[in-house]
């Protein structure tokens, strides 16, 4: 279980301050979906960096955050990367379809992870890489291509079996579809859902898309300008949503449904 | 205005102001004041320094407080004329009583030194002996005087050469290094300046043309700026300098003609980027006619750009010109800070280790490029906000 | 077109407006051509002969005609000055320039790219401030300057190095000669990488600047790299086209350079050559040095542009296109 406790995360520009979270109390289970859905600017993003602790220069984080019972507040960087990003909790980016070195073959940034985390000889990462893109459906001999030979729903499937070769415990998917046809997102949504459900991951799916949330996940979160503002069960928010944003949100989700 | 509290507008104020006034007050930038390579009077004072003494009608007498060992050489010279039938004389006054070292008769012209054996003969030495052991036998204080009646006219100057002059001594041909190095600012400014105009007029036409016309024009224009960029510059322009001359006018003029292209390029794409602009297309569709638009609304859009660019691009041209003049392909009598540097190579200023001529000249194209690489900076920014970010 | 069809017909095209404008620099002047390509010394016998070699009495097509195909087998015409042929005199004094040019800028970027990488590590350092104000420096120092101050400092004052010259008179045998070699190209070579580093540097620390905030550097963050894989293999690596645009972009400035270098150390190269030649109007030898710069630099960018194409995966792969 990841539990996060008052977080609260200010980014300074210049003299500027912005406050993107503002007190942030969730937790989000093991082995379910939980998805954080929220309007543009509402902090999800900023709620995913502060939950891999991956802070732009001048932002600063306080609060808690607990994952399984270990506190990631009180680790220092070089434990960060060693034991926690990736081995604990991956992720899959906003914009995968720029997310990856442009330089490096998809084997090298697959298998870099897995000789690093994982002790693998270069030979053994690149098969075991091969046979990660072969889960998501792309050829296995793939791991020879560089990202720009491939679609944007191709580098997409490339990024989850990027974010699984590690065996994490978590997989925190940030707006895993935007940019993507209807199709594709579909295809993505359905394959992150079902890779994480045979594994047992807990996936955390942030989306500002209402409809594509109470689809997939067990549980939703809802941000409103960096509080969360809802929270629980998926249908149980569906039938009585908790707050007046939610129900707002809700509200427009049904009006969108109910257009011919 | 926050330009004001920018060090550089100041400094660059005040250069202009030197260079304009230096040459007023001072004088003469090309005369010979010292032997060469004196040192800078602050420099070294047990040496003695040189002294140049003038007498007029008006001043009749001068007076000088020697504390050195005498000096290495001795020099009278003048015009003067007396009233008819009248003589009179120039004396050295000193500790040890007075010495005539002259006598005036009627009209004339003098010309004495130290080393001639008449003089010598006359202050009453043998012809081997130097006469300023005997006129400075003391240290103390010294007075050169006219005694007689009332000159008509009087100029006569008596030159003591010791080995240190000036702000910043003197180079090979004895001139004064500071007035040198005044004289050099306006050159420097002025090539600077004008060069970089004539290079953003130029790149500015090309840019905003080849920008709006596109087609032909545009990949015309594009390719001789990539044609040009790809070219050795400095050999280019020696090769230029070295055939078509290479007065002040000539010199910017192919300067200007060979820094236009990264102009061109900047006003190229920000005139691309505007060609798609609403009000454009329908100033376009209104009819308006190319130079209209181009003119009124494109080049303004451009300015505070072109503005930043312009002084971005002075030191660029200031360099050149140094370079050119280093490498002695300037005129002689154009007298610029690379010259100068030119001529403290070429005449042996290392041997004599006369730093005072290396540096002023260096540290001022230095100290010109700093100041407008400032100044483009803070107008850069002014132009584009975006660049606080990124610039430290 | 490919990349590579493209880049090359670009160097042709740069190539032939090279010749076309040396051709027209030493005939368009002003005065008469005979002059600037015969010397006036000569007899007018001699001059007509030189004329008709040169065809100065047949129309400008043709001329231009003959021309390029005397500078295309490097026929550059006598020296006035020495007599010899102007090829000759270049052939004996471009490794001097190459190896001059060659060494500084190996010096200039590795101490530049190491220095900038620093510099964008560590945001606000110490390194970074050096960085900066070299930066500034090296726009507005100009090259001579600084070298006749490292000539005053180390070789008058303190003489650690000779003040003028390629080798000593008489030049040493065997590894003494070597020794002697590199003793004289010194503190030249350390001139121009000093000039040089601080503009490469802040290039290279601006464009580390950028890398390193973008998407795929925060994705290779999360991944728990250790801090120099994601230095070197990620960021770096993605610097490395666009810096190699940099050497490309950086070579005309350099032979610039040489040329000042040059004088100002009294360096056997082809740069003094052009000088000298210039200063004493022998112009075959100017023309041919001239060109021979141009064409230098002109390959260094057909081979900069190589390496950019080898280096970037999006212009050496795309197999999608079937190439
Ligand atoms: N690096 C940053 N520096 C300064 N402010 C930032 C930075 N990143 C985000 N912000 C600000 O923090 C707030 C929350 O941004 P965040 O990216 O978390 O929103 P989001 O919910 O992910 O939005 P979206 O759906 O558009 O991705 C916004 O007001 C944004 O402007
Ligand atoms: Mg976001």
């Amino acid at each position: 279980m990841i539990a996060a406790r008052e977080l609260r995360l200010r980014y300074r520009t210049g003299s500027r301050q912005v406050t993107a979270l503002d007190g942030v109390d969730v937790t989000f289970g093991e082995g379910m979906t939980t998805a954080v859905v929220g309007e543009s600017g509402s902090g999800k993003s900023s709620l995913v960096t502060a939950l891999l602790r991956l802070l732009p220069r001048g932002a600063t984080l306080s609060g808690t955050i607990t994952v399984d019972g270990r506190d990631i507040t009180a680790l220092s960087e070089r434990e960060l990367a060693r034991s926690y990003r990736w081995t604990t909790v991956s992720l899959v980016l906003q914009g995968a379809m720029n997310a990856f070195t442009p330089v490096l073959t998809l084997g090298r940034q697959i298998a870099e992870v897995l000789e690093i985390h994982r002790g693998l000889s270069r030979q053994e990462a690149l098969i075991r890489s091969g046979s990660l893109l072969e889960e998501t459906g792309l050829p296995g001999a793939w791991t020879g291509r560089y990202p720009h030979e491939l679609s944007g729903g191709q580098k997409q499937r490339a990024a989850v079996a990027m974010a699984l070769a590690c065996d994490p415990l978590y997989l925190l998917a940030d707006e895993p579809t935007t940019a993507l046809d209807v199709i594709t997102q579909a295809e993505i949504v359905i394959l992150l859902k079902s890779l994480t459900k045979r594994r047992g991951l807990g996936l955390i799916l942030v989306t500002h898309d209402l409809a594509l949330a109470s689809a997939v996940a067990d549980r939703l979160v809802v941000l409103q300008e960096g509080r969360v503002v809802d929270e629980g069960p998926t249908e149980e928010i569906l039938a009585s949503p908790g707050h007046p944003h939610t129900a707002a949100l809700l509200g427009a989700l049904r009006a969108l449904e109910a257009r011919p | 205005m926050s330009l004001l509290r920018r060090w550089s507008p100041w400094a660059l104020l005040l250069l202009a102001l030197a260079g304009l006034l230096g040459p007023i007050l001072l004088g003469e930038a090309e005369k010979t004041v010292a032997p060469p390579f004196s040192r800078p009077l602050w420099l070294d004072r047990t040496a003695p320094p040189t002294v140049h003494l003038h007498l007029s009608p008006e001043v009749r007498e001068k007076t000088l407080d020697w504390i050195w060992e005498p000096p290495a050489g001795l020099a009278l010279k003048g015009t003067y004329r007396l009233p008819p039938g009248t003589s009179g004389k120039i004396v050295w006054d000193g500790p040890s009583g007075p010495v005539p070292l002259a006598s005036l008769t009627g009209a004339g012209s003098l010309s004495l030194d130290g080393r001639d054996i008449a003089f010598r003969l006359r202050l009453g030495l043998s012809p081997f002996q130097s006469p300023l052991e005997t006129l400075f036998a003391d240290r103390g204080s010294y007075r050169l005087a006219y005694e007689g009646p009332e000159p008509e006219a009087l100029s006569v100057e008596l030159h003591l050469s010791g080995g240190r002059w000036g702000l910043l001594g003197t180079d090979q041909r004895g001139r004064d290094v500071f007035r040198l190095f005044l004289a050099g600012i306006s050159v420097s400014l002025l090539i600077g300046l004008a060069a970089t105009l004539l290079a953003t007029l130029v790149g500015t036409s090309a840019g905003l043309l080849s920008g709006y016309l596109g087609g032909p024009v545009d990949s015309l224009v594009m390719r001789l700026a990539d044609l040009l960029l790809a070219l050795p510059l400095l050999p280019l322009l020696m090769v230029l300098a070295g055939l078509w001359g290479r007065g002040l006018w000539q010199l910017v003029l192919i300067l200007g003609l060979f820094s236009w292209m990264g102009t061109a390029r900047t006003v190229r794409s920000l005139t691309l980027s505007l060609r798609e602009a609403p009000f454009v297309e329908n100033l376009r569709a209104l009819g308006a006619p190319t130079w209209y638009i181009l003119g009124r609304h494109l080049l303004p859009e451009a300015l505070p750009v072109l503005l930043a660019t312009v002084t971005l691009g002075v030191p660029g041209a200031i360099l050149a010109e140094a370079g050119l003049a280093f490498l002695g392909l300037s005129d002689p009598r154009l007298l610029s800070w690379g010259r100068m540097l030119h001529e403290a190579h070429g005449f042996g200023a290392f041997t004599a280790g006369a730093w005072w001529i290396l540096l002023p000249p260096g540290l001022g194209i230095v100290f010109v490029c700093l100041a407008f690489l400032d100044l483009g900076r803070f107008l850069e920014e002014k132009a584009d906000p975006r660049l606080r970010e990124t610039l430290p | 077109m490919t990349y590579w069809s493209r880049r090359l017909l670009g160097a042709l095209a740069v190539l032939f407006a090279v010749l076309a404008l040396n051709f027209a620099l030493f005939r368009l002047m002003p005065g008469d051509p005979v002059t600037s390509l015969v010397d006036p010394r000569f007899s007018p016998e001699a001059k007509e002969a030189l004329s008709r070699a040169y065809g100065l009495d047949r129309p400008l097509g043709e001329q231009f005609l003959l021309y390029l195909k005397q500078t295309v087998t490097f026929d550059f015409g006598l020296s006035f000055v020495s007599g010899r042929p102007v090829w000759q005199e270049l052939r004996d004094r471009l490794p001097h320039t190459v190896a001059l040019s060659g060494s500084a800028l190996v010096l200039a970027g590795t101490m530049g790219t190491a220095l900038g990488v620093a510099a964008a590590r560590r945001r606000g350092g110490a390194v970074e401030r050096v960085v900066l104000a070299a930066g500034a420096l090296s726009f507005s120092f100009p090259s001579f300057f600084l070298q006749l101050l490292l000539l005053l400092a180390f070789a008058v004052l303190w003489p650690l190095f000779p003040l003028r010259g390629s080798v000593s008179v008489p030049a040493p045998q065997g590894a003494a000669f070597i020794a002697d070699y590199l003793h004289h190209l010194a503190l030249p070579v350390l001139s121009l990488a000093l000039l040089g580093f601080g503009s490469w540097a802040l290039y290279v620390r601006n464009l580390m600047v950028k890398i390193l905030g973008s998407e795929p550097l925060f994705l290779a963050r999360a991944k728990g790299l250790p801090e120099p894989v994601l230095l070197w293999r990620h960021a770096f690596r993605t610097a490395l086209p666009p810096l190699l645009t940099l050497i490309l972009l950086s070579l005309p400035g350099l032979l610039s350079g040489a040329v000042i270098t040059e004088t100002v150390f009294s360096l056997h190269g082809v740069g003094r050559f052009l000088l000298e030649s210039i200063q004493g109007q022998d112009y075959p030898a100017a023309g041919g040095a001239f060109y021979l710069l141009a064409l230098v630099t002109v390959t260094s960018n057909v081979l900069a542009d190589l390496a950019y194409g080898l280096a970037d995966p999006r212009i050496r792969v795309d197999r999608r296109k079937g190439q």
